[in-house]
């Protein structure tokens, strides 16, 4: 009910802006209280569940009280219906070919022994997390704000296997593929490039997260991490290794996870933007875990609002609460343990002195001085992409 | 009152992850609206994914289904023909659209 006089007000609001141009995207916040599924999948606790096949798990909002995500709630995305039945381990082998000197087939035994072994806490989320924020609802699915996740990863460096191959003089794109499959032969595969140069040292081929396997809905036994990046290039059941002097069309580089390339970054549903560009970096953006929208809470106690913020890797400065609707706004206190890719657990002590119905607002700010904007100033995009809006709950204290 | 129809599938996958057994994958049965063309639905779509993954794309326009098919038909080389693409359109508008024609 709320939500929908939120919508209307967005909408008579833009309307009054735009004149009576009813078309423009509009943005707020994203869906809440989606249903936890009663049936869980291999290795998961139940969680919100939008498709068996393939499978699409998002982690609900309590998750995010704390700074490391559990595997077993960790949220889960493919893109092809054909998810491989079995690996042996001792047979899975990771290819890496192309412009190489020297071609290399590397079992897992190898990877865990010959290279040197590198931790990293890094965030992972999907390009389109939070997409039910965007009206009209633009296409994909309408995920709320669970879509990511927050764990240590252990692995080896892409650079040392890299290393070993040898590189050719003319290598430029890196293409990386993984196991899943199509239903049909012809359907391209869900192959990611990246360029030589986006590639780190913090890029690692992990085989671990959490201290525990891979869960095989996260990729097991291997997938790609790319710390800072959103999801999209984070290659699971990681098969294949190809390095190219050029550019390949591929399906899911040259149509999917793109936005437009302008300043703004921003579209109409009327106008979309003719040139596009792939999403790499992760925008400033926290989470409100708790408490939740709806909740109703005591007159005079003392609640911990607790969440989390991340950016892309240069790291959270600050994590600024307000519970006047934005008038006035007071710094949370930050825990950050694991390094500038980890989330950044924010907690913040309230004690509601007004009865009635309150909200919390929170906003992250980078070291580079970025900060989240309100919900309806993030700009529309047709594949509804990027959302990092100031994170609103409204309680009511009793 | 609209007939509403549990369609489960009965495949069902093993896989296997750190434990050494076979893990199943559970199907979700999700509640997909019974009318005209929905065989030509069930026949084309269901191959690639699930019809959760239709129901969750929230309620669209002509055009943003019509386009949709279209990228399965283009970009995931989904074999549908001609006549089965007008009737999916028709069935996923009346059922999942929003009103507008784009």
């Amino acid at each position: 009910m709320q939500r929908r006089d939120f919508f209307k007000t967005s909408i008579v609001a833009s309307a009054a802006i735009l004149g009576t141009n009813l078309n423009a995207g509009i943005t707020h916040q994203p869906k809440i209280g989606q249903i936890v599924s009663n049936m869980a999948f291999p290795e998961k606790r139940p969680m919100i569940t939008y498709s068996d096949r393939p499978p699409l798990l998002e982690s609900t909002r309590a998750t995010f009280v704390r700074g490391i995500t559990e595997n077993d709630e960790f949220f889960v995305r493919w893109h092809l219906p054909d998810i491989p039945t079995h690996i042996d381990l001792d047979s899975y082998t990771i290819k890496i070919n192309g412009l190489v000197e020297k071609e290399l087939n590397i079992t897992l035994k190898e990877l865990k022994s010959d290279y040197e072994q590198v931790e990293v806490t890094s965030v992972l989320q999907c390009g389109g997390n939070s997409r039910s924020a965007f009206t009209p609802i633009t296409g994909g699915i309408q995920w709320g704000s669970g879509a990511m996740g927050c764990a240590k990863w252990k692995g080896v460096r892409l650079s040392d296997l890299l290393n070993r191959a040898g590189l050719k003089k003319n290598a430029h794109w890196i293409g990386f593929n993984g196991l899943e499959k199509a239903a049909y032969f012809e359907t391209p595969n869900f192959v990611r490039e990246l360029e030589l140069t986006e590639l780190d040292d913090h890029v690692i081929i992990a085989y671990e997260m959490n201290g525990e396997d891979l869960p095989y809905l996260n990729g097991f036994p291997l997938r790609l991490v790319v710390p800072g990046y959103y999801s999209d290039s984070w290659v699971k059941m990681l098969s294949n290794i190809t390095v190219t002097d050029k550019y390949k069309h591929l399906f899911f580089m040259d149509m999917a996870y793109r936005v437009p390339d302008n300043a703004t970054e921003s579209e109409t549903p009327d106008h979309l933007a003719k040139k596009t560009k792939p999403i790499t970096h992760m925008n400033v953006k926290s989470v409100i875990a708790y408490p939740e929208t709806g909740m109703k809470i005591y007159h005079n106690s003392h609640i911990v609002v607790r969440g989390v913020a991340f950016d892309d890797g240069h790291g959270i400065r600050k994590v600024m609460i307000s519970v006047d609707n934005g008038k006035t706004w007071k710094e949370a206190l930050l825990k950050q343990e694991n390094g500038r890719y980890a989330f950044t657990e924010f907690r913040f002590v309230f004690k509601p002195t007004e009865y009635g119905k309150v909200s919390i607002m929170a906003k992250a700010v980078n070291r580079l001085g970025e900060e989240q904007p309100l919900a309806k100033n993030v700009p529309w995009n047709h594949g509804g992409y990027m959302y990092n809006g100031i994170d609103v709950v409204t309680v009511e204290v009793v | 009152m609209k007939k509403l129809l549990l369609i489960a599938i009965l495949t069902v996958g093993s896989l296997f992850a750190q434990v050494k057994s076979d893990v199943e994958v559970p199907y979700i049965s999700y509640q997909i609206k019974m009318g005209k063309g929905f065989d030509a639905v069930q026949a084309n779509c269901l191959m690639c994914h699930s019809f959760g993954y239709i129901i969750n794309q929230g309620p669209q326009s002509r055009l943003f289904w019509d386009k949709k098919v279209d990228k399965m038909i283009t970009h995931f080389k989904a074999p549908i023909s001609k006549e089965d693409k007008v009737i999916v359109v028709n069935y996923l508008f009346k059922h999942y659209g929003n009103g507008k024609l784009k």
